[in-house]
């Protein structure tokens, strides 16, 4: 009962539409690793967990003490992967393949607060620029000879020293900011318009509105059927 | 009441300050106190102060960024478009909303890139935003963007990402986001710093036609830059008080009446063509191997995959790789100075990077103490390079200056050598007082200085200096001059980088111009 969808072939076909999607778009370059590096030890894990130890294992295929391969065990984590994959790759998709100034008008001109609207889209900004401050200090501490190697424990002794300038660097910074964006009204309480013109199509709408629906009727089979 | 502040307008001023007290709340002694400003509708007003006298508090008060009851306690009053504010620092202070502030009186702060949102794709888009949030509807917000870029000259750069601006267009887009709600006045913050001469010359006929339209304009700066001979008042702000006021010929008549500290970029300007003699003659080179030498170096940046998604649709076809360098030789030899020059964004940051290895050149080869660099670690060649970048902000990470001096020293050299270079490079840029001081709590001057000190302190052999003169206030400039002559004594072979042709002619024995990615003799 933990997702709504407990069907193989549902979870396949949406993770298989996402990685069409991110191929159509040329988003799966970046899709694809990110999606690898989350699926990969989680799935890993999965198989060895459920694999192992399903206490619901009947048909058991192989045994070593407590530790016993079961068919049971075994389908159901694939059948948990192949649902993760489906999240994972559906939400990497969106953020990969996302416009920010898109969506930030969007949400002002359907009233999502201003301020809502801008954590959102400076959350999705975020990671690039602390990446470049990052980049910058180490360039710094570089300079001033800290050797930094291709070693693990060079570059995690190298992340420490990085961290605190980092994170003040950050904290100045957003100090700046916020007083700016207060002096732009950020903060107004009225309504609010936006410069850009999001394309909206009658196509686009139409999409939105099955989806809607679906995901609306869905629910009130799960709801009925449990009930049943 | 200060009886310095004698500023009397003629008629109504359209913002005004009584500054009786204004503490931070961290602070011990007062950042301000006993100061009145006024500022007449459509006057040109210069708040002249050297480094740490105060000046981007007093602008931060004005504009309503630096609310007081929220950072610090303010005893006195505020006063905008005739309503006047008083504060006594208690509990039943007025509030300022910031929002309403602002469409009053605009602010540019020093670093004109803190204003922009970050979510905005666009420079037109980034205009409109302080637009968007009071509601107003889509045509007018064209036409006062179409309108504002056109004040700006920033017509031909409306479609353009904001982070990819020069330093220049970067700084009238700030300018713009704080003038576009057509407020009365503007403040503005160190407006000239790092700017080269075409940038400030942008920037002049802007204020121009600002106060043409019957905006006021206050400029808060640690130079006397020529466009502020135009001001009708200077102000002279010294540690958090004003020390005298009047018509610009006041003070500059007056001997005595601009602390030294302030320079006179009017002045240099002037006199410029006639260098130094004693630093114009040519040095006796050594006859070993150039400390520093570049052959045939050039470099292009690589694409960058991450912002293509953006551009996707703004830059149709293949993205050239364009060349920032193109073959250059230059040999460095120990005790010279060699000064580079050229606009804002012709590579000169670029050319530096290459120095130490932070970039490898595309083709060519780079050689210190006569062995090429290629394959070595920049923290192993750091050992022979010192290179001070132009944002201190990056360079400064330690608790402590003292401890941000002694950052690295450890592995050049025995502890108690390391003491003493630290301390002598400490002394060198005159802030041995401030040992134990948080290096972010320094001025800005006095930050440029700090990350000097880093670099002197390693005593290298190859000194790159990235824009020295930016930030700096008339004593650090000395102070600068100073170092710079010293370690070129001492043996280091120092290049510097500057858009300032003034200081390159009095600084450097030998002067480059960086043209198209080429390096040429000026």
């Amino acid at each position: 009962m933990t997702t709504a969808a407990a069907s193989w072939v549902l979870s396949g076909t949406v993770a298989a539409a996402c990685l069409g999607l991110s191929l159509a778009t040329g988003a799966a370059r970046r899709v694809v690793p990110a999606a690898a590096a989350v699926l990969v030890p989680l799935g890993l894990s999965l198989l060895v967990l459920h694999g192992l130890f399903f206490p619901e294992g009947r048909t058991v295929l192989a045994e070593w003490g407590p530790a016993r391969i079961t068919a049971e065990g075994l389908q159901f984590a694939v059948q948990r992967i192949l649902q993760l994959a489906a999240v994972v790759l559906a939400l990497l998709l969106f953020s990969f393949s996302v416009s920010v100034p898109d969506l930030v008008a969007a949400l002002s001109t359907r009233g999502v607060q201003g301020r809502f609207a801008f954590v959102l889209a400076s959350t999705l900004t975020l990671l690039p620029a602390i990446a470049g401050r990052a980049r910058r200090i180490r360039e710094a501490q570089e300079s001033r000879g800290l050797v930094i190697t291709r070693g693990l424990l060079s570059r995690v002794a190298a992340f420490r020293l990085q961290a605190v300038p980092l994170v003040l660097s950050l904290i100045e910074d957003a100090g700046t900011r916020a007083a700016a964006l207060e002096a732009r009204g950020l903060g107004n309480p009225g309504p609010r318009t936006t410069y850009r013109e999001v394309p909206d199509s009658t196509a686009q709408r139409a999409v939105r509105a099955v989806l809607v629906v679906a995901a609306l009727a869905a629910l009130i089979l799960r709801v009925v059927q449990s009930g049943a | 009441m200060a009886s310095a502040g004698r500023a009397v307008p003629l008629d109504s001023p359209v913002l005004a300050a009584g500054i009786r007290n204004f503490t931070f709340h961290d602070g011990h002694a007062p950042a301000l106190h006993d100061l009145a400003v006024s500022v007449a509708p459509g006057s040109f007003t210069a708040i002249l102060g050297a480094s740490g006298s105060g000046k981007s508090t007093l602008g931060r008060l004005l504009s309503g960024w630096l609310a007081p009851g929220g950072h610090g306690r303010l005893a006195g009053f505020l006063e905008l478009a005739g309503t006047r504010l008083d504060f006594d620092g208690g509990t039943g202070d007025p509030r300022i909303d910031p929002a309403q502030w602002g469409r009053q009186v605009g602010f540019v702060p020093q670093d004109p890139a803190g204003v922009l949102s970050t979510v905005r794709a666009t420079v037109a888009e980034e205009l409109a935003f302080g637009l968007e949030n009071t509601g107003m509807d889509r045509a007018g917000m064209k036409a006062a963007v179409e309108r504002t870029a056109a004040l700006l000259g920033l017509a031909g750069q409306l479609d353009q990402d904001p982070a990819r601006l020069s330093g220049g267009q970067l700084r009238r887009l700030a300018i713009g986001c704080a003038i576009i709600p057509g407020p009365p006045v503007l403040v503005m913050d160190e407006p000239f710093a790092s700017l080269d001469a075409a940038g400030a010359n942008e920037l002049a006929v802007l204020v121009r036609d600002l106060l043409k339209q019957g905006t006021a304009v206050v400029v808060l700066s640690q130079a006397v830059d020529p466009l502020l001979l135009e001001a009708g008042t200077w102000l002279v702000l010294a540690d958090g008080t004003l020390t005298s006021g009047g018509p610009p010929a006041a003070p500059r008549s007056g001997s005595g009446l601009l602390p030294p500290a302030i320079r006179r970029l009017d002045l240099e300007t002037a006199s410029s063509p006639a260098p130094r003699p004693s630093s114009r003659r040519a040095v006796e080179l050594p006859a070993g191997p150039a400390a520093l030498e570049l052959r045939r170096v050039s470099f292009g940046y690589p694409e960058v995959p991450e912002r293509r998604r953006r551009r996707r649709r703004q830059e149709p076809g293949p993205d050239r790789r364009a060349m920032v360098l193109q073959d250059i030789n230059l040999s460095v030899h120990p005790g010279e100075i060699v000064a580079v020059t050229g606009p804002n964004g012709a590579g000169k940051s670029t050319l530096l990077r290459h120095f130490n290895g932070l970039l490898r050149p595309t083709a060519g080869t780079v050689l210190v103490r006569g062995g090429d660099i290629a394959g070595a670690p920049v923290g192993k060649t750091a050992a022979s390079v010192g290179l001070l970048f132009q944002q201190p902000r990056d360079q400064l990470f330690e608790r402590t200056v003292l401890r941000e001096v002694g950052f690295g020293l450890d592995r050049l050299f025995s502890p108690a050598m390391a003491a003493d270079y630290a301390a002598a490079a400490l002394e060198a840029v005159g802030l041995a007082g401030t040992a134990q001081e948080h290096p972010a709590e320094l001025p800005a001057s006095a930050q440029r200085l700090l990350a000097l000190a880093t670099v002197l302190a390693r005593r290298p052999a190859v000194l790159a200096l990235d824009e020295p003169t930016v930030a700096l206030d008339g004593d650090g400039l000395a102070l600068l001059d100073t170092a710079v002559r010293s370690a070129a004594e001492a043996g280091a072979a120092v290049v510097l980088v500057t858009h300032e042709l003034g200081y390159a002619r009095a600084a450097a024995h030998r002067i480059l111009a960086l043209d198209g990615g080429r390096l040429v003799p000026a």
